[in-house]
């Protein structure tokens, strides 16, 4: 079977599942995000964050101060539909850490945190690339998928993330076309 | 002037409508010989580097990083597409400003002081007689009234006057110009271009931009910042803020006069002439009429077939200049959605410092001495850029943790992104046109846009596609993989056609010097006045065409033929 055909049969079977969705799923997505309960859990982003880029030798996602930046996004610059699956998914997150270690997140330790997100990250994933692009297109991100890219932009934007994690080239003045790569060398901040 | 009950205030010698890129050239030029000229600009003031207000500062600057927020999108379907937190004070609002799409349209305007010379791509290519003569002996279209050889010292004076950096290779299809020190390729750039000229025997030449590699006209040098979008503190780029405009105004023939909506040519019947315009001013409603000796209409494509269309008289009963009926047809942009992407497993010891504010070229290699037979005509040239991974392409990378962060702090392997700017040809059928009834804030109608690609841009697209595969899979890339985004026309930005020159006045609107046929006084030398649209980014051809039509139009004012 080709690329092209493999694509329509998963479509046809992506287009069976939507209209078996429910009214009720529709409008739970649809429904308003209350700002405030995003910014109540302000501290557990945070934590998440900082499981997903730790502070090593370089500041980690918690000391850049990244929750900030997620929460203006996920409040000024995401769609309804994406709002409320970003909160329903710290709703699951909190049950899932609670059900598996009885306490929850922000009480965990790093290793249990680690369970934690692989889980998430696990549940997203199709083995076939092509499914989790379909996936995406139908869905949007999955949770974990949408905590962890806000979290990178979040990092890799915040002076802290972009002058220490990354190198920061204010005004290069001149353009080097090629050089050797140091040891140890950073990436750039921003293109 | 012969009317008596004219204000002398309201008179000028020329009067320029639009003061984009090649608007800002017109005035300029005019001034320069010494013409009181009058710079109608719809939009608002916007003084080189003091009204940049985006120019110096941090990603972290931006509280909603570089998304726009949902209230943005929703007032600016189209708009928010092209711009950012960082140029948004650019763009029109769309809410402020509607079209209609007959069929899907991208119109992206910048309705200030400089238009979008203070967003465009900066990419001058010179057009050859390949270009010039292809409508003749294709049968697509007609004739373009000039050749090359028309244009050249045109493209040179041009060049020479803004600064474009670029590398002399020699091509009949793409002729060299006037360079400053050409910008560079980095190594997997180097590298492509050694591997398809052994296996192809094609050319990659660095993009020719007008960034400066060195100061020039007290501009410069480009800090290869490439934050160029946002307005550039170092003037590293040419743009009509930075440039014609100041160079206008110093000559004191300069009257700017920004929130100038230009609603009309007015006809006068007794001289045959257009005798002058009609203003709203965008932020009083008033209206305001001022008058000159020649016009030129620099409004943008689509605005400027807008105004014809709105011009009637009794002589001019469908639009101004209109008696060939093609004004508003042969609406044409570029497609540039067909490409291919690859990675490199090398070099993995390279890297490189600074943005450099542009990539690289493979000037056309289709159908260039012949007719190859292909399932399509005319061709296109590839864009593109060569990078290693940095954070924005490694977010997708799995896991999370300290190896992810490491991983994303670092450089990943080399990659080349490139994709076909491809030939529209000009079809009657795309084309712009009067809304009878609705009508904007200002009480103009709204203009209509009907516009779709053809077999033939198809055909063009799926050739790009195999092309660039190719390319990559025999220059030893992995991963790589052949993309058409298919997006609207509208949006490579390069909208032209709608009052083209030609030699046959019932079948065109201007002649080969940018004049009306039926209104001798009167110039049009920005995007509608292109015949075809060749595959070369077209700005720096709209420059040279309106340097010669304003040179011509001063020796005919001067020699009493106007």
């Amino acid at each position: 079977m080709n690329r092209r055909t493999t694509l329509k049969s998963i479509l046809a079977l992506s287009a069976a599942g939507i209209s078996s969705f429910s009214a009720y799923k529709w409008i739970s997505l649809n429904k308003e995000v209350n700002v405030n309960e995003l910014l109540s859990y302000q501290s557990l982003i945070a934590e998440l964050a900082e499981t997903i880029i730790p502070a090593t030798d370089t500041p980690g996602a918690k000391e850049a101060g990244v929750s900030g930046y997620m929460i203006n996004v996920l409040t000024n610059c995401t769609g309804k539909r994406e709002q409320n699956k970003f909160v329903s998914g710290l709703h699951d997150l909190e049950a899932y850490t609670i059900d598996s270690f009885d306490k929850s997140f922000m009480k965990c330790n790093a290793v249990e945190r680690n369970i934690v997100l692989k889980h998430f990250e696990e549940k997203g994933i199709y083995s076939l690339q092509i499914l989790n692009k379909i996936n995406n297109k139908f869905l949007g991100q999955t949770f974990f998928s949408k905590l962890k890219s806000l979290t990178v932009e979040g990092y890799c934007l915040s002076e802290l993330g972009a002058t220490k994690g990354l190198v920061y080239d204010y005004i290069p003045q001149t353009f080097e076309a090629c050089i050797p790569l140091k040891n140890n060398q950073k990436s750039w901040a921003t293109k | 002037m012969q009317s008596n009950n004219i204000d002398n205030q309201n008179t000028y010698d020329a009067i320029v409508i639009g003061s984009g890129i090649s608007g800002g050239w017109a005035a300029m030029e005019l001034c320069k010989k010494g013409l009181k000229t009058l710079l109608l600009e719809r939009g608002r003031d916007v003084e080189h580097i003091k009204d940049y207000p985006t120019a110096n500062l941090n990603p972290w600057d931006f509280k909603n990083g570089y998304y726009n927020t949902n209230i943005d999108v929703e007032r600016d379907p189209i708009q928010s597409g092209a711009y950012s937190p960082a140029t948004k004070h650019f763009f029109v609002s769309d809410k402020d400003q509607p079209y209609i799409q007959e069929k899907p349209f991208n119109w992206f305007r910048g309705y200030q002081v400089g238009g979008r010379s203070l967003l465009w791509g900066r990419q001058c290519y010179r057009f050859s007689d390949l270009d010039f003569e292809a409508n003749k002996k294709d049968g697509n279209g007609i004739d373009w009234p000039i050749r090359y050889k028309d244009l050249e010292s045109w493209y040179d004076y041009v060049e020479t006057f803004i600064g474009v950096s670029g590398q002399i290779e020699g091509l009949t299809q793409l002729p060299d110009g006037k360079f400053l020190p050409p910008m560079e390729l980095n190594c997997i750039e180097q590298y492509l271009r050694k591997s398809i000229n052994e296996n192809d025997k094609r050319t990659l030449t660095i993009a020719r931009v007008a960034n400066l590699t060195r100061g020039w006209d007290n501009r410069g040098p480009c800090q290869n910042r490439n934050l160029c979008s946002r307005g550039c503190p170092f003037g590293g780029y040419f743009s009509s803020n930075s440039s014609t405009i100041p160079a206008a105004k110093k000559t004191g023939n300069l009257t700017l006069r920004p929130f100038s909506i230009v609603s009309e040519i007015i006809y006068d019947e007794q001289t045959q002439k257009g005798k002058g315009v009609k203003v709203i001013d965008a932020n009083t409603n008033e209206n305001i009429e001022f008058y000159s000796k020649i016009i030129f209409i620099n409004a943008s494509t689509i605005a400027t077939s807008l105004l014809l269309l709105n011009s009637k008289s009794k002589r001019f009963p469908n639009g101004f200049g209109n008696d060939s009926g093609q004004v508003g047809h042969n609406l044409m942009d570029h497609h540039s959605s067909a490409g291919a992407y690859g990675v490199y497993d090398g070099l993995k010891d390279q890297y490189y410092k600074g943005r450099r504010p542009c990539g690289f070229l493979i000037p056309r290699y289709r159908n260039l001495d012949k007719d190859e037979g292909l399932s399509f005509t005319r061709g296109y040239h590839i864009n593109g850029h060569g990078e290693r991974k940095e954070w924005m392409d490694r977010m997708g990378e799995p896991g999370f943790g300290k190896n992810f962060k490491n991983a994303l702090t670092t450089p990943g392997p080399w990659t080349i992104w490139m994709a076909g700017w491809g030939e529209c040809l000009p079809y009657y059928e795309n084309k712009i046109s009067l809304d009878e009834t609705q009508k904007d804030k200002w009480g103009m109608p709204l203009v209509k846009i009907d516009f779709s690609f053809k077999e033939n841009e198809k055909k063009m697209m799926d050739d790009i596609k195999e092309t660039c595969e190719k390319m990559l899979l025999d220059s030893g890339f992995s991963y790589v993989h052949a993309f058409n985004y298919s997006t609207p026309g509208g949006t490579t930005v390069h909208e032209m056609g709608t009052a083209r020159m030609g030699l046959d006045p019932k079948t065109s609107v201007l002649n080969g010097f940018n004049q009306m046929h039926a209104v001798k006084n009167v110039f049009i030398t920005d995007g509608s006045c292109m015949t075809s649209s060749a595959c070369q980014n077209p700005s720096l051809t709209y420059m040279a065409l309106t340097a010669r039509a304003c040179d011509y139009a001063y020796s005919q004012l001067m020699a009493g033929n106007l």
